[in-house]
C-alpha cells in the first residue's frame, strides 16, 4: 500500500523547479541527510524536466511505499505524452540528449535506490524513483505523511509565484481574448468593408435609376403637354360646330336631333374640362405655370364660391356653409388658383357626402403669416391606406359613391400641385366614415418667382394696333390654315361679324401668300402650325413684302405661345386669338372687341 | 521577466546566482552574459553558485555553455563555492563539467582569474613595448 504525501501537476517550465524543491523540502522532512536531499532533488529534476519537454503535463506525486521491505519514499512522475520509443538505449546510455548532458535518465538511476521505467509509444510514460528511508524512523508512515503535509503547507514558498503565475494566465487569457476580439474586428470590418461597396455600387446604380426616371418623367411631362395640345385643337372644332348645330345656324334640327348633338357638347365639355386638367399638371410639372398674385379678400372669394355651388347641392341633406372669416388680412395671391382649390375641395366634398354639412372655414396665423383653409365634411371618409394614394394623378378609389360620382382623378393631384406652386400645402385628415377635413395652408403674401410672364389667358391684342388697324376699305378676308375644319369655324363668325365682307380660305402658306398677291385682304387670320411655310415664315414674308406690309394679321392658334414665340413674331401681328375663344358660345362678342371695324 | 544580475568589478564579471533558477532563466543568463562580456570587454567571469541546492544535468551543461563561450570570447570563467553535496550529486550523476574551471570560494575564484588573465597583460605590455 502506498500512502501519498503530496502530488502536484507540471504545467510551466517554473513548476520543474517547483517539483525539485518540493522533492528537497520533503527529503528534509523526512529525515534523509543533505546529500541524499540534494540526490533525490535533482533526480527529481531530470525526470520532470523530461517530462516536461516530452510530453508538456505531467503529474508528481509524491509517496512512501509500506509494502516494500525496507519502506521507500517513491516519486512517481507520470504523463500521457507520445512515451519513448526505446527505453533501453536511454538506459544503456546510447542515446544523446539535446538540453540536459544525456544524462537525465542515467544519472537519476545511479541517483536513486529504485528505478522504474515503464513507457510505450503513444500510451505516455511513467517513472518511478524510489530511495530507502532513513533508518532511525519514529512515527507511523501515515502519520509521517500527515505531518509532512501539514509542515509543506506551513512552508509554501510557491504562494507568491503562484499567484504571480495566476494572474499572468489571467493576463494571457485575457490577451488571446483581445487577440481574438481583434481578430473578430478586423473580420467585421472586412465585411463592413464589402457591404460598403456594395451600398457604393447599390447607390450609383440608384443614382442611374434616379436620372433615368427623371428623364422619363420629363419625356411624359412633355407628351402631356403636346398630346393635350394636339386634342385640344379636334376638340375646339366639335365644340364650335355642334355650337352652330344648336344655334341652328345651318337649319332647323329636331327634338331628337337637338338632344343629341347637345349630349355630343356636353361630353365634349367633360373631355375637354379632362384635356385642360391634364395641360395644367403638365405645365406645373414643367414649371411652365406661373402665379400671377393680385390682392383680394376672403370674403369676396367665399361669395364667390358661395354662388358657384349653391346650384349644385341638389339634395336637401347637405349644407354647404361658409364660415364668415373674422378679421381677416387680404390675400395677396394668384386668386384663380386658390379658387381652383377650394372649388376641387368643395366639389369632392359634394360628391362624397350624402348628408351632413361640408363647412368651409379659414384662419389666420399669426406667427407664420399663412392662412389655413379648411373643407370639412361628412361624407364616406378616407381609409387610411388611401390617403397618399389619392394625391397621386388618376387614382380613384373604389367605392359605391365614387362610382356614382364622376371624375377625372385629376383634381386632387392638381390642386396639391397649385398649393404648393403658391408656396403652400395640402394635406387631409379623415375618418373612414365618419367624414373628411381637406386643408389649404398657403402664405397670405406669394413670394415666388415674380408674376408670371407667360399669359395663360388664351388672348391678348395689342390694343393700339389692332384698334389702328381699324377699318377695311376693301371687302376681303383671308384665313391661312391648313385645317378645313378650322377654316370653317373661323369663317362662320366671320360671316357673322362682318357679313359685308367675303371671306376667302387659303389651305396653306404657299397658297396664301398667293392669294395675298391677287386680292390683297383687308385682313389676314393666319394659323401658326402648318406644314411647309409656318405661320410664322409667312408672317415675316408678308410683313418683309411693302405690298402686303400694311395688311394687318392676327394669329389664330391653339398653341400656348412661349417667350421664345412670341419674340420670334415680335411686332408683325396685330392680335392674337386662341382658337379656344371660337368654341365658346361667346364667340361673336369676344372677336368684336378683338377685331375692331 | 526575473534575470541573474551581472555585476561588472574590473575587468572582470561577477554572476552570483541566488535562485533556483528554471530553464528559461538559465538560458537567459547564457545569453545575457555572453553579451556583457562583448560589451564591457571583460576578461573574466566569476559566477558564485554557493546558493546552489542542486545542479542538475540542464545547470551543468548552461555552466559548461558559458564557459566554452566565454573562451570564445577571449574571458576566463571561474564556478565557485560549489557545495559538497551539489559535487557529490554531480558525479553521481555522471556529470562532467568539460572546461569549467572551479574555485573553492571567490577569493580564490579572482586569484585563479588573475593569474589567467595576467599572463595575457603581459603580452600585452610586451606588444605596446614593441610598438613604440
Amino acid at each position: 500500500m502506498s500512502i501519498n504525501i503530496l502530488t502536484l501537476r507540471i504545467q510551466y517550465e517554473q513548476d520543474i523547479v517547483f517539483s525539485r524543491q518540493r522533492a528537497r523540502q520533503i527529503s528534509e522532512l523526512i529525515g534523509f541527510d543533505l546529500r541524499e536531499q540534494t540526490s533525490i532533488a535533482t533526480a527529481v529534476s531530470e525526470i520532470t524536466r523530461n517530462a516536461f519537454s516530452y510530453a508538456g503535463k505531467s503529474d508528481v506525486y509524491f509517496l512512501f511505499d509500506d509494502k516494500s521491505s525496507p519502506p521507500m519514499f517513491i516519486i512517481k512522475v507520470s504523463d500521457h505524452g507520445p512515451g519513448i520509443k526505446d527505453v533501453d538505449s536511454i538506459l544503456s546510455g546510447r542515446y544523446s540528449s539535446k538540453t540536459g548532458l544525456g544524462m537525465g535518465i542515467v544519472g537519476s538511476r545511479r541517483l536513486m535506490d529504485y528505478f522504474k521505467i515503464e513507457s510505450a509509444p503513444g500510451l505516455g510514460t511513467t517513472v518511478i524513483l524510489g530511495k530507502i528511508l532513513p533508518k532511525e524512523r519514529k512515527l507511523d508512515l501515515k502519520e509521517e505523511a500527515a505531518r509532512i503535509s501539514k509542515e509543506l503547507v506551513k512552508k509554501n514558498p510557491q504562494d507568491l509565484y503562484e499567484e504571480m503565475r495566476q494572474q499572468n494566465q489571467e493576463l494571457l487569457r485575457s490577451l488571446d481574448e483581445i487577440k481574438k476580439r481583434q481578430e473578430d474586428l478586423v473580420s467585421l470590418n472586412k465585411e463592413l468593408e464589402e457591404t460598403n461597396r456594395g451600398v457604393v455600387a447599390l447607390y450609383a446604380e440608384l443614382d442611374e435609376r434616379a436620372e433615368h426616371l427623371k428623364t422619363i418623367n420629363e419625356i411624359k411631362t412633355k407628351f402631356l403637354s403636346n398630346m393635350s395640345h394636339e386634342f385640344k385643337t379636334p376638340l375646339n372644332s366639335i365644340l364650335a360646330l355642334s355650337n352652330l348645330l344648336i344655334q341652328e345656324a345651318d337649319g332647323k334640327l329636331n327634338d331628337e336631333q337637338e338632344k343629341q348633338v347637345k349630349y355630343i357638347r356636353k361630353s365634349t365639355e367633360d373631355l375637354y374640362e379632362l384635356v385642360n386638367d391634364l395641360l395644367d399638371i403638365a405645365k406645373v410639372e414643367a414649371g411652365k405655370l406661373t402665379v400671377k398674385p393680385s390682392s383680394f379678400s376672403i370674403e369676396q372669394l367665399f361669395s364667390t364660391l358661395k354662388v358657384m355651388f349653391k346650384p349644385l347641392i341638389i339634395t336637401q341633406t347637405v349644407n354647404l356653409v361658409f364660415q364668415e372669416p373674422k378679421g381677416l388680412p387680404n390675400l395677396y395671391t394668384d386668386e384663380i388658383k386658390v379658387s381652383q382649390i377650394l372649388r376641387n375641395l368643395i366639389s369632392n366634398a359634394i360628391k362624397f357626402t350624402e348628408n351632413g354639412e361640408i363647412r368651409i372655414t379659414s384662419q389666420y396665423e399669426d406667427n407664420t403669416e399663412r392662412i389655413i383653409f379648411s373643407v370639412k365634411d361628412t361624407g364616406i371618409g378616407i381609409e387610411e391606406k388611401y390617403k397618399t394614394i389619392i394625391f397621386e394623378e388618376f387614382a380613384q378609389i373604389d367605392s359605391d359613391l365614387q362610382r356614382k360620382a364622376k371624375g377625372t382623378g385629376l383634381g386632387l393631384p392638381l390642386s396639391k400641385r397649385l398649393a404648393e406652386l403658391l408656396g403652400g400645402s395640402l394635406w387631409v385628415d379623415s375618418i373612414y366614415g365618419k367624414g373628411s377635413v381637406f386643408y389649404l395652408n398657403i402664405p397670405i403674401i406669394y413670394k415666388g418667382p415674380g408674376s408670371g410672364t407667360l399669359q395663360e389667358s388664351s388672348i391678348f391684342s395689342k390694343g393700339d394696333r389692332s384698334s389702328e388697324a381699324g377699318k377695311f376699305s376693301e371687302h376681303n378676308i383671308l384665313i391661312i390654315d391648313d385645317q378645313e375644319i378650322s377654316r370653317y369655324i373661323l369663317q362662320g363668325v366671320l360671316n357673322d361679324l362682318f357679313p359685308d365682307y367675303s371671306v376667302i380660305q387659303a389651305k396653306d402658306g404657299k397658297d396664301g401668300l398667293e392669294k395675298t398677291e391677287v386680292i390683297r385682304p383687308e385682313v389676314i387670320f393666319l394659323d401658326l402650325i402648318m406644314p411647309g411655310l409656318n405661320g410664322f415664315d409667312v408672317l415675316e414674308k408678308l410683313k418683309g413684302n411693302s405690298y402686303t406690309s400694311n395688311i394687318p394679321v392676327y394669329i389664330v392658334t391653339s398653341k400656348d405661345l412661349s417667350a421664345k414665340d412670341k419674340d420670334r413674331l415680335g411686332n408683325g401681328p396685330a392680335g392674337i386669338i386662341s382658337k379656344n375663344i371660337l368654341s365658346s358660345s361667346n364667340a361673336l362678342e369676344t372677336l368684336r372687341v378683338l377685331i375692331r371695324i | 521577466m526575473e534575470k541573474i544580475p551581472i555585476l561588472k568589478m574590473g575587468k572582470y564579471l561577477l554572476v552570483t546566482i541566488q535562485v533556483d533558477m528554471h530553464d528559461r532563466l538559465a538560458m537567459s543568463l547564457q545569453d545575457d552574459l555572453t553579451e556583457k562580456i562583448v560589451l564591457y570587454n571583460a576578461r573574466g567571469v566569476l559566477i558564485d553558485i554557493s546558493s546552489l541546492e542542486i545542479v542538475d544535468s540542464f545547470i551543468g551543461r548552461m555552466l559548461s555553455n558559458i564557459a566554452s563561450m566565454s573562451r570564445i570570447l577571449d574571458a576566463e570563467t571561474v564556478v565557485v563555492g560549489m557545495r559538497p553535496a551539489v559535487a557529490i550529486t554531480m558525479v553521481e550523476l555522471g556529470l562532467d563539467m568539460k572546461g569549467v574551471k572551479t574555485a573553492l570560494n571567490v577569493d580564490m575564484g579572482m586569484k585563479m582569474l588573475d593569474i589567467f588573465t595576467g599572463k595575457n597583460d603581459e603580452q600585452e605590455k610586451l606588444n605596446d613595448h614593441s610598438e613604440e
